[in-house]
């Protein structure tokens, strides 16, 4: 959609009060979290917060999604080369003993980096759907690689993963319970989420935005758009990665599934679904679509049907996603790329 | 560089597409502090002409200097961050993003890259510029607004505005009147002489009679080549000139 050919809008919307929606959306997120986590724990539940925990995992993998397709107007079909090789880094070393808790995750970032700056030089330098393309299949080759690297654990993957206790100085978070990996899942998702979203608002993050918005003005603005386009790659990456490895320590194993392109789409379906270009929303989708697939899977094994279905009708209905029913009126970041495409 | 007071110098500028000279052998150049146009019938070359100059393509063959410095195929972010600074024929702006923002964005250029990660508000000099320049171009009003839903006229001064922000000391202006309304046009070529006090103006333009006006010099294109140049009163009696543009105009 082109606004520039639609009717003027006679009341320009205040931009304080379109944000409050949304802003209400990152408030309500952590309370229905811990009244879950109090529910669940009175309960002694252990299902639905495995279950929630791993939602929020993903939720991560989209938030890396969401900065490329919503801030900077690219789509990556391969995300989840990032997201498999964080939990393969993590899985890997947790297995051998090498590192712990923070090990992992350092690790993973620090593979994650330099694999995204090569991969970005060869994928940014791509446009539009050249692009796509190519996230699509270095995602496909890491997979392939994986699956046949006996080393890797090939197609079984790797198991055995050690129950892991998270050291933070004045307190430990046993990942063995459920109740304690979860709030430690909800704490790092609010924090990726709270810096991503400051790093949005930063003059480099309105940049981004900018270069989705109209990448051939910002060249004679005198930014050049590859340098800040690979800097949003390489943070997606290691977002990605970060909750990648968070995945071995929640289910204690890694297989090649985790890199394949369906992880990839899901991610993005999860963003449109939550609401492209607005980070809150798709930690939101990540959550309905786990619990979604949950509910109807255990009622038919072709809830991928129904899922499709439902998604097509979302797209349909509300476009900018369940973030999109908070705002009151079309806001820049939060431009709909589902729209446009 | 013979010339110390000419901010651009263009040597021997040519380039082809195909078969198409679409500018071929042309020379002239900028004195610091003046506004010059260039002038021509349409295919003339003068849209190319400014591509070849800002860096948008490169030429076959031949020169730009920007202030002294060889900026021949520098790519455009450089040749922007060397100073020059452009307006578009077709409004190119960030439509879906507010009006602050567009300005906001071109006077974040100013900021050294250390304070890329500050917040924005944080940005004085950038958040100043941007009310400075909502106030000139009357635009203050509309600051909230996406810069899609401003009316045509609108458009376009936030187009100028924006091309301003980064202060550029040579400012290339690409038919800034297209398609306005004549007290809009008036108005604007109001604003290009006050422009012209601060900055250099490089201007392609279609009124003959707004050029005339305001133009310390003329340069004439007609088929891709330099067919004449000068004073605007000069310019206007060259017989070359009357009959490959003006006459017919």
């Amino acid at each position: 959609m082109h606004p520039a050919n639609t009717v003027v809008s006679p009341a320009a919307p205040a931009p304080a009060r379109r944000r409050l929606g949304v802003q209400h959306l990152v408030i309500a997120f952590p309370v229905l979290s811990l009244t879950f986590a109090s529910i669940g724990a009175v309960l002694g539940e252990t299902f639905y917060l495995r279950l929630a925990t791993e939602a929020l995992i993903l939720a991560g993998l989209a938030l890396s999604v969401d900065i490329l397709l919503g801030y900077t107007g690219l789509l990556s079909l391969g995300q989840a080369l990032y997201f498999g090789l964080g939990a393969y880094t993590a899985a890997y070393l947790l297995g051998q003993g090498a590192v712990g808790f923070w090990g992992a995750l350092l690790s993973s970032l620090a593979l994650a980096t330099p694999v995204a700056l090569l991969a970005g030089l060869v994928a940014i330098r791509s446009k539009g759907v050249y692009f796509i393309l190519i996230t699509f299949g270095l995602a496909q080759v890491a997979a392939k690689t994986i699956y046949n690297t006996r080393e890797l654990g090939g197609s079984d993957g790797l198991v055995g993963v050690p129950v892991l206790q998270a050291d933070f100085g004045l307190f430990r978070v046993d990942l063995g319970s459920p109740v304690e990996f979860f709030l430690l899942m909800l704490a790092l998702i609010m924090g990726l989420y709270l810096g991503l979203n400051y790093l949005m608002h930063t003059p480099f993050g309105r940049t981004l935005v900018a270069i989705r918005s109209n990448e051939h003005r910002v060249r004679f603005l005198g930014f050049d758009p590859w340098r800040y386009k690979l800097a949003a790659y390489a943070v997606a990456a290691n977002v990605a990665a970060l909750s990648g490895a968070m995945y071995p320590m929640l289910r204690g194993f890694v297989s090649p599934e985790l890199l394949y392109f369906k992880m990839s789409a899901d991610a993005v379906i999860t963003v449109i679904f939550g609401g492209v270009g607005t980070l809150i929303g798709p930690i939101y989708g990540s959550v309905a679509l786990v619990g979604l697939r949950t509910v109807l899977g255990s009622w038919t094994e072709h809830y991928h049907m129904i899922i499709g279905a439902l998604f097509m009708l979302a797209v349909i209905f509300m476009p900018r996603g369940i973030a999109g029913l908070f705002e009151r009126k079309e806001s820049g970041p939060a431009q709909d790329e589902a729209e446009r495409t | 560089m013979n010339a110390p007071a000419a901010i651009l110098e263009v040597e021997n500028l040519r380039v082809s597409f195909g078969g198409l000279k679409a500018v071929n052998d042309v020379s002239f150049s900028v004195q610091r502090g003046s506004v010059t146009s260039v002038i021509g019938p349409n295919g003339a070359g003068k849209s190319t002409l400014f591509n070849l100059i800002c860096g948008a393509i490169a030429p076959d063959h031949g020169r730009v200097r920007l202030k002294g410095n060889d900026v021949t195929g520098w790519p455009p972010n450089r040749i922007a961050r060397a100073g020059l600074a452009r307006s578009f024929q077709i409004t190119n702006l960030f439509f879906d993003l507010p009006v602050e923002e567009n300005l906001r964005l071109a006077a974040q250029a100013l900021e050294p890259s250390g304070k890329l990660l500050r917040p924005k508000r944080h940005s004085q000099r950038a958040n100043a510029k941007v009310r400075e320049l909502l106030e000139r171009f009357e635009l203050s009003h509309k600051a909230g607004e996406l810069a899609g839903y401003l009316s045509h006229g609108e458009q376009r001064r936030l187009e100028i505005a924006v091309a301003l922000a980064g202060e550029p000391e040579l400012l290339l202006l690409d038919e800034p009147t297209q398609g306005m309304s004549h007290g809009d046009t008036a108005d604007t070529s109001r604003m290009i002489r006050e422009l012209a006090r601060d900055i250099t103006v490089l201007l392609i333009e279609h009124d003959i009679e707004l050029v005339m006006g305001l133009s310390h010099w003329v340069v004439v294109m007609h088929q891709g080549q330099k067919l004449s140049e000068g004073p605007p009163e000069q310019v206007r009696a060259d017989p070359a000139v009357r009959k490959a543009y003006l006459g017919e105009a």
